[in-house]
């Protein structure tokens, strides 16, 4: 109200001359709703304006060479001091390679995309979100800035040609399905693997524009994506392609059967996959193939930058539109590989509990496993003790675990894009690069609230209990204890541990049995309603993980979920009985006493 | 957010700290051709020829055999071996680029040459490709697997296509400005690699098995003679003058070295 008073006295005279108010309570309304249109298409403007970064400027060099040339470098050439450890490796700004673009392939990105990518972040590389860090200001002087170290945002007439993200299929069963068979057709399988772990047969060898390694994202882990994984993100990576990295652009003159129906691309399909043909499937297949010689033509017209006639427009135009709805159908396959979200980490109500059963526990393909929820341990490359990982590329370990009156059985599943046994060695150390994992446990459970937990990798006086597990070795679980990073020994007395594991499709499944109790000192005696602290580290061979280079978790915590005993159902009753009956024989002893006094 | 802040912040600071750990193939850069600034294609009549042959000095490394890492039934069949540096009888050094560098006025482009760069066996063939700019290549898959076309071009725009297994044909864009050589890889099979120059003249050849090269329809003149190869660089710095005659033929040998 006070905003309405101030502002009408500056409108009063004006809107008085103009329309005629029977109160100066609706002209005030009327006057505030001017004021907001006003406003609303002003900020508008500014917002559109906001597109496009301003003039690079000091002020843009100045925050720049405060926030970005650490990893950046002042030259814009990807080498900072901090860029040698770090992979992905930062963006070298001078070549114009953007991996995550709104435009199409081989176009530079929007200002807008530059903007997004500071503000947001690069989720599973180096680049965090300059939101709170920087204000808007800041990230657009930022742009302009970084634009300067590439000649080609100058040089440009026209502005990019952006995706058009028209025509989105809804997500589906039937698009799903549909995006799996492309999936297969287009070889995506070649570097994201079977179902999408990023394990394909190409993953190994993949390198950047830069001769950088570089792995293909695993699909199953939203989280990880670079550019985010909402459908249309990732039909944007399709149509734009991730300039500098490996994955292709969904371009018409490449596409899969370019300017065929998806029936003919049909057709044409199983034609190709003929061992002999007819003469009339010869002709056939030939007649698509010089149809789709025709799109092609024209499609490369275009990129060529020549002017299309309205025909050749149509033309280019229907092709397209088959291209794009593909590319609506994967997307949607691959959005269904990942959780909606990213899973909560085993603490507070998630920690990991052990489930009691009764009789044999499950055997490592049995079905019980699935009803029972696991519990997510993220894991993070371990930087305090040479040699480091700064570039981890194993993201979590998921547990389920049942108990029963004698053993304990785990199920540890980890994601890992590759096998590695051992056949490689390290360079420096000579020792086999191989997968491996080892789960954690104080010897002592530490007793009492404030009890400390063992100190990283077991201290001195609190030493720790191992299992250490190799891929070369898969059914073989060895015991070590452990008094520091690099004091572990193997026990002298191994336990008769149960070990099975699988490798299938990028990911590790490892089953371990042990007994509840064992006569070994050095080992942890389990019990059930015990709160236990557990961690785990992971080594993927083929990331050169060894000794302390691998991926570690924090502490959590593991408890064999206590029975409910089978005695609540005469402990219980009993206590309520004797009570009443107590309470009977007070009450007795009460009245007496009473009419004792009273007699007397 | 702060903590993700202060937590890069704080791997920053290690990273600082504990200096090199990894470092791509370093790679020296790859030498550029140098193209004239302008060329105006005439006819050349009574032109001279230059030619001769180049090879390779010094103790011819060892071909190393390629690792096939996968689709062993196509690529796999035979042995196959990294062709950075292929030294034949009499050290004849094949895929060398001979080029006259300052030439401003020649031929134009035979256009009836079908530009083409297979994939065969997981390889690319030519190993060196001259492409004119404004004309299209045309990359075909003799294999059937799924293979990618990747162009790291710079002055162009990049390339990188899908060519599934049964695409035999694949026509990419032509580009406008001169490049070169770009290298062309499959990320599919890493080891798939092959060099790709775009050029503004016709006076560009590669030598063969043999080492030889010819360059025809040479308007009478002095002009700068370059070389480039992959392993063993270019002269660009410091080309050869050669003077050719109406209707003669000038002969300039050279001797390369690795870099």
């Amino acid at each position: 109200m006070i905003f309405c008073l101030t502002q009408s006295v500056k409108l009063h005279g004006w809107l008085d001359n103009v329309l005629y108010f029977r109160s100066a309570n609706l002209r005030c309304r009327f006057a505030a709703v001017v004021l907001f249109l006003i406003l609303g298409v002003f900020s508008m403007l500014t917002v559109a304006d906001a597109q496009n970064a301003p003039e690079a400027s000091e002020k843009g060099k100045e925050v720049y060479e405060q926030s970005c040339a650490h990893c950046h470098g002042t030259e814009g050439r990807g080498d900072g001091a901090a860029a040698e450890n770090l992979l992905p490796q930062p963006r070298d700004f001078t070549r114009g390679l953007y991996k995550i673009r709104s435009t199409e392939s081989g176009e530079l990105p929007t200002d807008q995309d530059l903007f997004d990518i500071i503000t947001e972040g690069m989720p599973g590389s180096s680049m965090p979100g300059w939101e709170t860090a920087l204000s808007a200001n800041e990230r657009w002087e930022v742009v302009a800035y970084i634009k300067t170290f590439h000649s080609g945002f100058k040089e440009r007439e026209a502005p990019p040609r952006e995706i058009s993200l028209e025509g989105k299929i809804p997500f589906s069963e039937e698009s799903v399905e549909i995006g799996k068979g492309l999936y297969t057709e287009l070889g995506c399988i070649e570097c994201h693997g079977n179902v999408g772990r990023g394990d394909g047969t190409s993953a190994p060898t993949l390198t950047d524009a830069w001769n950088f390694q570089t792995w293909p994202a695993n699909l199953t882990q939203g989280w990880t994506y670079r550019g985010g994984a909402d459908t249309e993100d990732i039909f944007k990576r399709f149509i734009g392609g991730i300039a500098g990295s490996p994955m292709p652009a969904f371009e018409g003159d490449s596409f899969l059967h370019f300017g065929l129906t998806s029936e003919e691309s049909k057709r044409l399909t199983e034609l190709e996959n003929m061992d002999e043909m007819t003469e009339a499937d010869e002709e056939a297949s030939n007649q698509f193939y010089e149809k789709m010689d025709e799109a092609v033509n024209v499609a490369l017209t275009r990129a060529e930058g020549t002017e299309l006639t309205a025909a050749e427009q149509r033309m280019y135009d229907d092709a397209m539109k088959i291209v794009y709805e593909k590319s609506w159908h994967l997307a949607n396959y691959v959005k269904s590989l990942m959780p909606e979200e990213r899973p909560e980490p085993a603490i507070g109500n998630n920690v990991l509990r052990s489930q009691y059963v009764q009789g044999g526990l499950p055997t490592i393909d049995d079905a019980a496993w699935e009803t029972s929820e696991a519990r997510y341990f993220p894991l993070v490359g371990q930087i305090i003790v040479e040699p480091r990982q700064f570039n981890p590329t194993i993201d979590a370990i998921s547990v389920k675990s049942f108990y029963n009156d004698t053993e304990v059985v785990f199920l540890f599943t980890w994601d890992d894009r590759t096998y590695t046994t051992g056949d490689e060695t390290d360079e420096t150390t000579g020792k086999p690069l191989e997968d491996a994992l080892a789960v954690q446990f104080p010897v002592k459970v530490p007793q009492g609230p404030t009890a400390p937990k063992p100190y990283f990798l077991g201290g001195g006086r609190l030493p720790v209990y191992l299992w250490h597990w190799k891929a070369s070795a898969p059914e073989q679980v060895t015991e070590l204890t452990a008094k520091g990073i690099n004091a572990a020994e193997v026990q002298e007395v191994q336990a008769d541990l149960q070990v099975k594991s699988t490798y299938t499709d990028g990911q590790y499944q490892l089953w371990v049995k042990r007994a509840l109790k064992t006569e070994d000192k050095k080992d942890l005696q389990l019990e059930s309603g015990v709160f236990v602290p557990i961690a785990f580290s992971a080594w993927d061979g083929s990331n050169g993980d060894i000794d302390t280079k691998r991926t570690i978790t924090s502490w959590y915590t593991f408890v064999l979920e206590p029975v409910p005993s089978s005695r609540r159902f005469v402990y219980p009753p009993l206590i309520a009985l004797l009570s009443f009956g107590l309470l009977i024989g007070l009450r007795a002893a009460v009245q007496r006493k009473n009419l004792e006094k009273l007699s007397t | 957010m702060k903590t993700y802040l202060l937590a890069s912040l704080a791997i920053l600071l290690v990273c600082c700290a504990v200096g090199p750990t990894f470092a791509a193939d370093s790679d020296a850069e790859v030498e550029a051709l140098v193209f004239p600034d302008s060329y105006t294609a005439s006819s050349v009549s009574n032109g001279g020829t230059i030619n001769g042959v180049v090879k390779f000095e010094g103790d011819v490394p060892e071909m190393k055999m390629l690792e096939i890492t996968k689709d062993q039934a196509v690529c796999g069949a035979t042995e196959k071996y990294d062709e950075a540096v292929v030294v034949g009888e009499g050290n004849a050094l094949k895929n060398t680029i001979v080029y006259l560098i300052d030439i401003s006025q020649g031929k134009d482009f035979d256009k009836a040459t079908k530009l083409e760069m297979d994939q065969q066996g997981c390889q690319f063939t030519p190993h060196v490709q001259i492409v004119p700019v404004g004309v299209r290549l045309t990359m075909l898959n003799s294999d059937k697997v799924n293979h990618n076309v990747h162009i790291f071009s710079s002055v162009n725009k990049p390339v990188n296509k899908q060519q599934t297994k049964n695409r035999r044909k694949m026509p990419l864009a032509a580009v406008k400005k001169a490049e070169g050589p770009v290298s062309v890889k499959c990320d599919i099979h890493g080891w798939m690699s092959a060099w790709i120059a775009y050029v503004p003249h016709p006076y560009f050849a590669v030598t063969n098995e043999k080492g030889e090269f010819t360059l025809e329809d040479v308007p009478a003149g002095t002009y700068k003679l370059g070389y480039w190869h992959e392993a063993c660089g270019s002269n660009s710095e410091a080309p050869v003058s050669v003077t050719v005659e109406a209707g003669g033929t000038v002969t300039q040998d050279f001797a390369l070295k690795l870099k």
